[in-house]
């Protein structure tokens, strides 16, 4: 009986999986390789270029240019600038994110009935809400609210590291986090909330019985039963604030000096006449590396800690 | 003794509760503040919202939100992106369904590697393939509305595959079993009874794809761009970029987003629970 229907499975499989399959090459995989071949080429995007000849290539292979692409793109100031600003924003919004999220999460836990529930609702709320839209309303508040109206002189306390919080490199990055925390907090909390409520009552009973402080409980009992979620989240944040863009381009356009890797790829085309697509795609290739290397690293670290605990 | 360890303790709790809903309104409070910021404003002009952003409006006029949708072409606009959302959502959720479902039941090698290599796409940022994608597109006459939505349902795969592959996995094989005895047939029985016994995972996957195509900015700015068909983000955009050429018009940027987030607030009122569900159970099964 099984093995009658192991073998349906097996002939059923390939008219089923074939669908995703022919989307996944088309869509992923083909631009992919495409594109990675197109990093070691001279690229201008609707033709191939010779930079040594200076002239158009015949053929794609003629274009071959190996790692100059790759060294172009190292030396592309703005572009060494936008990675080394997305890795500090990314450590502050991860932080951020995380604290706030669980803190959020651990606190709605001990509410219940319809008010928690109105609390989810409302502290998820802005993650429905599109990027674009958002960067714009918080370019508002953070150029007329807090620079005139709560930190200004005239506002309700003066403080002027608050002020111009879009014109200014360090205090766009904090700007970017609490637009970022604003909008994530609430997804990230719900994460918790059911990672939080995994956790076996008979636990914290046992601890409670056996007298263990609010804070040891909280460490030798939730911290170590919560750290799936804890992967899942920091994977989300991770990986998520690296390739952060459309509250980017909506907050400060990348002005100011602000501009995060993903924007920077995508105005590197715009930078030079005519655009150097070659270059852009071998700087793609680098921030997929990149993100590839911390996501893998980050699940596999966190995944150990999971087995630990 | 036990009596009154047992009163402190209750004390405590009720104290707890107290202070952490205390905590949590102001902090929903604070959460709400933007999104009440952009509802009084839209009504106001210019001046009154430079001038005072946290007064009420003298007079609630409607001229602004009307202008606005005019400048956004709001409901061609609107029925644009539904069409769009509507039409990726279903064909991600009908093909990562089917995918996942028979990679789950037939296992062998070729299964788990061909898993893998569809949820390891998820760490490929979209810069890395965006040029080839659209170079490729347009390659053959696909840059357009139709082009658009094949590539959302390919983008959507990754992420789709993943939440039902773990969510088949903890459904029984007897039910199937059953129907194969009946004599059903492998498309009815998925469509019959596999497919209602997943609605759960069928709703997250919905809701999250549904959320990010509707407000995604890159993928139709870089395909459809400034065309007369736009999707409601790309007319914010546009006209935003329009009107800011002679400083920040906060009386057409406040009304433009206002309505532009109101169908997406409409619609989470109305299922909200099932959303805030939906994520829940996704988190649960990753």
């Amino acid at each position: 009986m099984i093995r009658k229907n192991q073998s349906i499975y097996q002939t059923w499989f390939w008219p089923f999986v074939l669908p995703a399959m022919l989307f996944f090459l088309a869509v992923i995989v083909v631009p992919f390789v495409v594109g990675v071949f197109n990093s070691f080429v001279g690229w201008r995007g609707s033709y191939y270029f010779i930079p040594a000849l200076k002239q158009r290539a015949a053929h794609p292979f003629q274009a071959w240019v190996g790692l100059a692409n790759y060294r172009a793109a190292f030396a592309d100031e703005r572009f060494t600038r936008a990675l080394w600003y997305t890795v500090r924003y990314t450590l502050v919004a991860v932080v951020s994110i995380n604290i706030v999220s669980l803190a959020l999460a651990l606190l709605v836990n001990k509410i219940s009935g319809w008010l928690s529930g109105l609390l989810r609702t409302v502290f998820f709320l802005p993650n429905m809400l599109g990027g674009l839209a958002l960067g714009y309303i918080f370019q508002f508040i953070f150029q007329i609210i807090f620079t005139d109206m709560i930190f200004g002189p005239d506002g309700l306390i003066h403080i002027e590291a608050l002020r111009y919080m879009t014109q200014d490199s360090v205090k766009a990055l904090f700007a970017l986090v609490m637009l970022s925390t604003w909008q994530q907090a609430g997804y990230m909390m719900l994460i918790y909330i059911a990672g939080l409520n995994a956790i076996p009552q008979d636990y914290y009973e046992a601890a409670s019985i056996d007298g263990s402080s609010g804070f040891h409980t909280f460490r030798k009992i939730t911290v170590p039963m919560l750290m799936p979620s804890f992967t899942i989240v920091f994977f989300m944040t991770l990986s998520g604030s690296f390739k952060l863009l459309d509250q980017n381009v909506a907050l400060t356009d990348g002005n100011f000096d602000t501009r995060l890797i993903a924007y920077q790829i995508l105005r590197t085309v715009r930078d030079t006449n005519p655009p150097d697509y070659g270059k852009a795609q071998a700087q793609a290739v680098i921030f997929f590396i990149i993100v590839a290397v911390i996501s893998l690293s980050q699940v596999y670290f966190t995944k150990k800690k999971e087995i630990e605990a | 003794m036990i009596g009154a360890v047992n009163k402190h303790h209750f004390l405590i709790r009720r104290i707890q509760t107290a202070l952490s809903g205390t905590v949590l309104v102001i902090g929903a409070l604070v959460t709400l503040s933007p999104l009440w910021l952009l509802l009084i404003n839209a009504f106001k002009p210019n001046t009154g919202i430079v001038g005072n952003p946290v007064a009420m409006p003298e007079t609630w006029s409607w001229e602004y939100v009307v202008n606005a949708a005019k400048q956004l072409d709001y409901f061609r606009s609107i029925w644009f992106t539904f069409l769009i959302t509507l039409l990726s959502v279903a064909l991600i959720v009908l093909i990562s369904s089917m995918a996942a479902w028979i990679l789950v039941r037939h296992k062998s090698k070729l299964s788990t590697v061909i898993f893998m290599a569809f949820v390891s796409a998820m760490l490929i940022p979209f810069q890395a393939i965006m040029y080839p994608l659209i170079q490729l597109f347009d390659g053959v006459g696909l840059k357009n509305m139709p082009g658009l939505i094949l590539m959302y349902g390919g983008f959507g795969l990754s992420m789709s595959m993943f939440l039902y592959h773990g969510f088949v996995k903890g459904v029984p094989l007897g039910v199937e079993e059953a129907a194969f005895i009946d004599g059903a047939g492998v498309y009815r029985m998925f469509f019959m009874i596999v497919m209602p016994l997943i609605q759960p995972i069928t709703v997250t996957v919905i809701i999250i794809n549904a959320m990010w195509i509707w407000n995604d900015y890159l993928l139709p700015f870089l395909v459809i761009g400034n065309s007369d068909n736009k999707t409601l983000v790309l007319a914010l955009y546009f006209a935003r970029i329009l009107a800011g050429q002679y400083g920040n018009p906060w009386q057409l940027i406040f009304p433009s987003v206002l309505i532009t987030i109101v169908p997406i607030i409409i619609v989470f009122l109305f299922l909200q629970k099932y959303i805030v569900k939906g994520i829940s159970a996704g988190a649960i099964k990753a």
